[in-house]
């Protein structure tokens, strides 16, 4: 790019002239003040914020939004700020403020969902995603910069659990496709007890995908009483929690399997195999071998373990236990 | 016969010379041309939806002719795909080429006609062995054809190998062109069904079930062989009535005897295209089915689902006839067994009983 001198003016702006919120260029998005006061108490503003003047002769924030924000809880009625030229293009203002975040901070998610959304009025998705997707650290492809996008239309609720990594990005975008209600109650769910995002991730599926199969809704699916029990018990700890629902949840979306889980566990049991010794099928039952695992310390136990298997009766009977109790 | 509509006309550089891009420039005479490189996204397409009224002319330096890619673990058909182009101006929500080709527009191999006679040798350079081939793996074989003109050379062509069937296989009603084609031998024109609800809510742009079999019904009546395929599969309540009545239609108007093969395949899908599809279709309900991964890493409906939903219909379709050729599409020899109480236990021998039926129905 053309390098190109910013040349603009230093002037003392009144507070309450700046339109503080967030706007056209800033990107901050859940962050905490109180350091940055206590900075500005105690040194004032360093790098003064860069302003342009509007249609109705307010102005608005090219960079230093927090710093605006700052001074204002700190009681300063104007601040002495840089005044781009009228002549500024939008996009070198988003452009400036980009830079001037990314090299002194890190964004968090919503952040750079901001970043995104706001270059889509000035750039198309392709260049967004060569150019911009990888000076912000988000793996360039289109998949992802839809993600991101879709992240602002999220409540404010689901932006700081996501802003504060209490959500999962994915799980947050699987949201953007539910209704409003819906998603803020998944979010109370997975911000409650402490999840991990790929619990998160399959929890949310199987919740919306249940209220699809059964025709009931997301908040029926939660509140139904099971879950509610766990939530509210005082014998389970977090964890144990977030696995009893995530168990729940499991057997509720994938009725059959779970059911020849059961019938498979069930078979199993009535052979009374040796100690240290298991049978695991194949996984989802999908393929056609079996596998035999035996745990032991010595040789000598394994030729033990071993002998004794082969004349263990009852092994022939292992199979597919679900066969002729076909799903109905 | 339905005709889509086509807003602009793509050409990719090298294209311009091809013989069908001249006969299709010639038949959409008023529709816009915009020149392309080969690898540029034409400016301003509806890309998210596939860009399915632009049709891309380019020139095809792949293998016209290549074997069905198949998949990992399971028995598959032994078929050879010829590469016309792909995808199509239907919308099937459930279509795997929204994942698996991810290019968008209708794109039309322009030197196809051109490159028969490549084809020509690799066929007849074997001449003991009997090439299923079609045209309907990536996109839809008749839909186009107004526009493309693909069986006025394809059909003479098909129709004198001895060792080679062509199949068109389509979700469209539009026969018109290769009804008044002279050519029936070494033709076999196939659809793919689905129940009307199915058809109804998943199935759009597509003509309704009672379309295609009195489709049908007229080829089979003007001496072309038939071929029906039941893929995919959906699992939702009300299922098993739904597909019972679909064979019930299919018994009210087609022959048994020329249908040379009936395939069942269940949905299946690359976790991508999970994402694109409730991108593009918000709301879908076609992955509610209780889906577990496969042995190739695609999402199939879990074993004794599949199992029921295959002998459920085959049996339904037994009861018509005892001889349709029903096969089932990418499963394993396990399934084979369970659902149609046989297996041809590896792809080598399907491929055997899928020819010897070519054989039998449409001999020398």
């Amino acid at each position: 790019m053309e390098r190109e001198l910013l040349r603009s003016t230093a002037s003392k702006v009144e507070i309450s002239d700046i339109d503080l919120e967030s706007g056209p260029f800033s990107m901050s998005f859940n962050f905490n003040l109180e350091p940055l006061k206590a900075s500005i108490n105690r040194f004032g503003v360093l790098n003064p914020p860069y302003l342009l003047k509007n249609s109705d002769s307010r102005f608005t924030v090219v960079a230093g939004y927090r710093r605006l924000l700052a001074v204002r809880e700190l009681g300063w009625t104007d601040i002495l700020c840089q005044i781009a030229p009228d002549t500024f293009p939008p996009f070198k203002a988003l452009l400036l403020n980009l830079s001037d975040n990314i090299t002194h901070r890190q964004l968090n998610t919503i952040e750079k969902g901001m970043v995104l959304k706001r270059l889509t009025r000035f750039l198309k998705r392709e260049e967004i995603i060569t150019d911009f997707m990888p000076i912000i650290g988000i793996r360039a492809n289109k998949q992802t910069l839809e993600l991101f996008l879709g992240l602002e239309e999220l409540e404010e609720a689901i932006k700081a659990s996501v802003a504060m990594e209490r959500l999962s990005l994915r799980v947050a975008g699987l949201m953007t496709s539910i209704a409003r209600d819906d998603r803020l109650r998944i979010n109370d769910l997975l911000t409650s007890i402490k999840w991990s995002f790929n619990q998160q991730w399959e929890a949310t599926q199987w919740i919306i995908e249940i209220a699809s199969r059964e025709g009931c809704s997301i908040k029926d699916v939660i509140d139904g009483g099971e879950i509610t029990e766990v939530l509210n018990s005082r014998r389970m700890n977090n964890p144990q929690k977030v696995r009893s629902i995530v168990k729940i949840l499991r057997a509720r979306r994938f009725p059959t399997l779970v059911e020849t889980e059961k019938l498979f566990r069930k078979g199993l049991s009535h052979l009374s195999l040796p100690l240290g010794v298991k049978i695991i099928p194949p996984p989802f039952f999908e393929g056609v071998g079996y596998r035999l695992e035996i745990v032991f310390t010595k040789g000598q136990e394994l030729k033990g373990k071993l002998a004794e298997l082969s004349r263990f009766s009852g092994l022939e009977r292992v199979t597919d236990f679900w066969k002729g109790k076909e799903h109905r | 016969m339905k005709q889509f509509n086509i807003s602009r006309i793509l050409i990719e550089e090298g294209a311009e010379h091809d013989s069908l891009a001249k006969k299709i420039l010639r038949r959409l005479p008023n529709i816009p041309i915009e020149n392309v490189g080969p690898d540029e996204l034409a400016p301003s397409g509806d890309i998210e939806g596939m860009d399915k009224e632009s049709l891309r002319l380019m020139h095809f330096n792949g293998e016209f002719l290549k074997p069905c890619p198949g998949t990992r673990g399971y028995i598959c058909c032994g078929y050879q795909i010829l590469n016309v182009g792909t995808n199509c101006p239907m919308d099937c929500s459930y279509c795997f080429l929204q994942s698996y080709i991810n290019q968008p527009s209708l794109r039309i191999f322009s030197n196809l006609e051109d490159n028969l006679t490549v084809i020509g040798e690799i066929i007849d350079s074997s001449p003991d062995r009997i090439f299923r081939i079609g045209t309907g793996e990536f996109t839809d074989s008749l839909s186009l054809d107004y526009i493309t003109g693909w069986t006025d050379f394809l059909l003479p062509f098909f129709s004198r190998r001895k060792n080679s069937i062509l199949e068109l296989k389509t979700k469209t009603s539009s026969i018109e062109l290769i009804i008044n084609s002279r050519y029936r031998k070494r033709i076999v024109i196939a659809w793919s069904l689905n129940t009307p609800r199915i058809i109804a809510h998943q199935e759009h742009k597509t003509a309704s079930l009672k379309s295609r079999i009195l489709a049908a019904r007229k080829c089979q009546k003007a001496g072309f062989v038939l071929s029906f395929h039941f893929d995919p599969l959906i699992h939702y309540p009300g299922w098993e009535k739904e597909y019972q009545e679909t064979v019930e239609l299919l018994e009210r108007y087609i022959d048994p005897e020329s249908i040379i093969w009936i395939s069942l395949g269940s949905f299946r899908y690359l976790p991508d295209l999970k994402w694109i599809i409730n991108r593009r279709f918000p709301g879908t309900n076609i992955f509610n089915g209780e889906f577990v991964p496969g042995l190739d890493g695609k999402f199939r409906y879990f074993k004794p689902i599949r199992v029921e939903m295959y002998s459920n219909l085959s049996q339904r379709l037994k009861k018509w006839h005892d001889d349709l050729g029903v096969y089932l599409c990418m499963e394993s020899d396990d399934i084979w067994r369970q659902s149609l109480g046989w297996s041809p236990e590896s792809s080598a021998d399907l491929c055997s009983y899928l020819d010897s039926r070519v054989r039998n129905l449409i001999p020398d």
